[in-house]
């Protein structure tokens, strides 16, 4: 009796549990699946070989999505939302841009053109004057020399007596070296709003009528790309060559952390921007000597002390005092650096007549008997921001005031620490949990209030995570980063990433409707980095680039030991080639036209050829030429080839910014495992839509002209990509 | 006029740093060479010293 009551039970469970199910199913169908085939307007549209009109497009731009893993991951019911925008609409790869770098492909995405139009051809570009690098997003002028008051010229340095000060009448400028225009302001010119978020390349925003947040190419405090600070008494091996950021030896003496000098413990400082307010040259000439860049930076100190029995650590800076477990990261704190401080005379206004202001985190990593503090390179703060960072400019502060304070930084992703032990996989990890939230929170406050237009999301950590954590993937046992005892374990970092994303774009769906548009995509897709490629070490042992007497090729550094008159051709970025051209670069020889063509044609020729002996295998499967891949007035300002490796291939740091290592071929060994500045052809994007696509091939130019005339604005005829739908 | 260092040119430079002297208003070709040495050093000095160049680009997680 009691078997069968129990058996009736389960029986009945059953029969609810299928119902529920049932309506559950009929539930989804109704509240969120697609109507967009049932839009009669849409149907004609389609028929009549026309873009269908939308009142709204919503698009998610997830770096660094690659079209394989996602593909599997989708196929493997892991990623259930993205599978039913598949079956909804469309899912493609998105052809991306050659070199398939993140600044490159989304000016493709941003103006519709390629390089040839918006003249971001790598991270890396180079003064053919001076064969400097530079980061080629943005330019920082510094302060003119004089600046013309009321019609009189004046020098734009004005001393300040009893000091070292100056006071600039004019300060320096920023520029975004991005041309072209943005897709988003010709729809605001037609009255369609557009909110765009953290889309790279757009430092500092410029936009007359779009809400902007600037991303990718915005600045910490200091003008870098991130610069981190760490106070230890247990550094990591070469300590003091640390990039991205700096490395402090602290000791701890009854509790407080600080150095020892003249048998007092000083307190650890937090450094800030260069301070321009002060005349070094000057400085120089009444001390006897010069300030070192490090000491030019304003700095603050601030105060830790170390529980002697429990794992926390407390922080005084800036007049609060901050609690930290080990493990954890604190809220955003408001820090500020004063660069002109107020003269005797007025100084009870206990104000600074200049300061910077700026946020930090600070995570303890480990209190007792090693101690380390990591603290986040200074951000821009959005609620007071040093420079300007959106469009309109209290942008930045609404969101601030409505989520909270946020990193400002573009790429905050912290992988030079992870790179250099100071983050662990479980610290680097925690990071990236916050930015994640931070990417959710922005799309959830965006979406909820999108009423029409354009609305733009960027999430950046698929990408640099997929960089660092790439060798922790099942399918990278082997890679020569991989440390089988640590990385094992994170194998499904990865996967886990993808599902977190997976439930954005679950939200982001059900604001699907017959007005509304759908696009997921990416910028470009991922692979393995296991092999790396010295080419200027190849150019000087094939003769094509020739060292100044007495200069051994290893010591050579941004461009800097180079025989001139003797070198034809030269490598600068992650895949730029360059000639050195008579009447370019500052001593150029190549003369332009049939002896360029032909040195070309011979050097791509050779590097096809390249065989990796490790492997078996050519590590570059074409040398793209610059008018194969470009057109536009900034052609001619690229590259004159870039290099296409094939996967598991990538050209080695030193070699991009202008050094020469001893080895062509070497193993890559960093924690950097994964890249994709390779053949374009081998790196597609994706692209997932709502609505089905007609083109068979749609690249990132597309998507500008797409948006154009989804609201019936005509594309600008120097855009290169055609509409998808 | 400078009774430092001197720095050999040739005639073809020389004579182009003449003429363009003269053109640009300068009155010696002295006033002109120091004043186009300054500009170029001002640049490099100011914008680039090393530190400055890896804190800018190595800071790059793409690169070491």
């Amino acid at each position: 009796m009691a078997s069968r009551t129990r058996t009736r039970v389960a029986l009945w469970a059953g029969a609810m549990l299928a119902l529920c199910a049932l309506l559950i199913a009929l539930g989804q169908s109704l509240s969120s699946h697609p109507r967009v085939g049932l839009n009669p307007f849409i149907e004609s549209a389609r028929a009549q070989g026309r873009t269908p009109h939308y009142e709204r497009v919503i698009i998610l731009g997830i770096d660094g999505v690659d079209y394989q893993l996602l593909k599997m991951w989708m196929d493997e019911g892991r990623l259930p939302n993205f599978a039913r925008l598949r079956q909804m609409g469309d899912y493609k790869p998105l052809g991306t841009s050659m070199p398939p770098q993140s600044p490159v492909a989304w000016s493709n995405f941003i103006t519709g053109m390629n390089s040839g139009g918006h003249a971001i051809f790598d991270f890396i570009h180079r003064d053919p004057q001076s064969y400097l690098p530079y980061s080629a997003l943005s330019e920082v002028k510094p302060p003119p020399e004089s600046v013309s008051v009321l019609g009189v010229k004046l020098p734009n340095k004005i001393g300040l007596p009893f000091s070292d000060y100056v006071l600039p009448l004019a300060g320096g400028t920023t520029v975004n070296l991005r041309q072209g225009t943005p897709f988003w302001d010709i729809l605001t010119e037609h009255d369609v709003p557009a909110v765009v978020h953290r889309v790279p390349v757009n430092f500092p925003p410029v936009s007359a009528d779009a809400i902007t947040l600037s991303g990718m190419g915005t600045p910490d405090i200091q003008g870098t790309n991130g610069t981190y600070a760490y106070y230890t008494n247990n550094p990591p091996a070469d300590w003091e060559g640390a990039t991205g950021g700096k490395i402090f030896l602290v000791d701890v003496v009854d509790g407080e952390v600080g150095t020892f000098s003249g048998g007092a413990l000083e307190p650890p400082r937090l450094y800030g921007p260069p301070n321009d307010f002060v005349d070094y040259e000057a400085a120089r000439r009444r001390s006897g000597r010069s300030t070192a860049y490090q000491d030019r930076k304003a700095s603050i100190p601030f105060r830790v002390f170390v529980d002697a029995e429990h794992p926390v650590a407390k922080v005084e800076i800036a007049g609060e005092e901050i609690f930290l477990k080990e493990g954890e990261f604190s809220p955003w704190v408001p820090v500020e650096f004063s660069m002109l401080p107020a003269p005797g005379i007025i100084r009870w206004a206990k104000h600074d007549l200049v300061s910077v202001p700026g946020i930090v985190r600070f995570y303890l990593k480990s209190a007792q008997p090693d101690f380390g503090l990591y603290v986040t390179p200074v951000q821009i703060d959005p609620a007071n921001p040093a420079l300007p960072i959106s469009t309109p400019a209290e942008y930045s502060q609404e969101l601030a005031d409505a989520l909270g304070r946020y990193y400002t930084q573009g790429m905050p992703e912290d992988t030079k620490a992870l790179e250099k032990d100071v983050f662990g996989n479980a610290d680097f990890m925690r990071q990236a949990d916050l930015i994640v939230e931070e990417e959710r929170a922005f799309a959830q406050y965006e979406l909820d209030r999108f009423e029409r237009g354009l609305l733009f999301l960027y999430f950046s950590t698929v990408d640099q995570i997929g960089h660092v954590m790439w060798r922790t993937l099942r399918t990278e046992e082997g890679h020569p980063a991989r440390d089988e005892a640590l990385d094992a374990a994170y194998e499904e970092v990865y996967p886990h990433l993808y599902q977190r994303l997976d439930e954005v774009v679950g939200f982001a769906m059900d604001y699907i409707d017959n007005e509304t548009v759908l696009i997921v995509m990416s910028d470009h897709g991922f692979s393995s980095w296991r092999r790396a490629f010295d080419l200027n070490r190849w150019l000087y042992e094939e003769g094509y680039l020739a060292l100044r007497p007495g200069v051994p090729p290893t010591e050579v550094e941004y461009l800097q030991g180079i025989d001139w008159n003797n070198t034809r051709l030269y490598g600068i970025g992650i895949n730029g080639l360059y000639v050195n051209q008579l009447g370019r670069e500052r001593s150029g020889i190549v003369a332009p036209g049939p002896e360029k063509q032909a040195l070309m044609r011979e050097v791509a020729e050779k590097l096809e050829a390249i065989v990796d002996p490790e492997t078996g295998r050519h590590p570059i499967t074409h040398v793209f030429m610059n008018e194969e891949i470009y057109d536009g007035p900034y052609a001619a300002d690229g590259p004159d080839a870039q290099l296409g490796f094939d996967v598991g291939y990538r050209l080695l740091d030193e070699s991009a910014v202008g050094g020469i290592t001893a080895a062509v071929l070497s193993d890559n060994t960093r924690r950097w495992s994964g890249d994709h500045c390779q053949d374009y052809r081998r790196v597609p994007g994706i692209i997932l839509s709502s609505a089905p696509i007609r083109k068979p091939d749609p690249s990132l130019v597309d998507l500008a002209p797409t948006v154009l005339e989804i609201f019936g604005v005509t594309p600008p005829a120097e855009m290169q990509g055609r509409a998808i739908y | 006029m400078f009774g430092g260092p001197k720095v050999k040119l040739t005639k073809e430079l020389y004579e182009r740093v003449e003429k363009y002297a003269k053109l640009a208003g300068y009155s010696s070709v002295e006033e002109f060479v120091v004043h186009a040495l300054e500009i170029q050093l001002a640049q490099l000095e100011e914008a680039q010293s090393d530190e400055e160049i890896k804190e800018k680009l190595k800071g790059l997680g793409y690169l070491a």
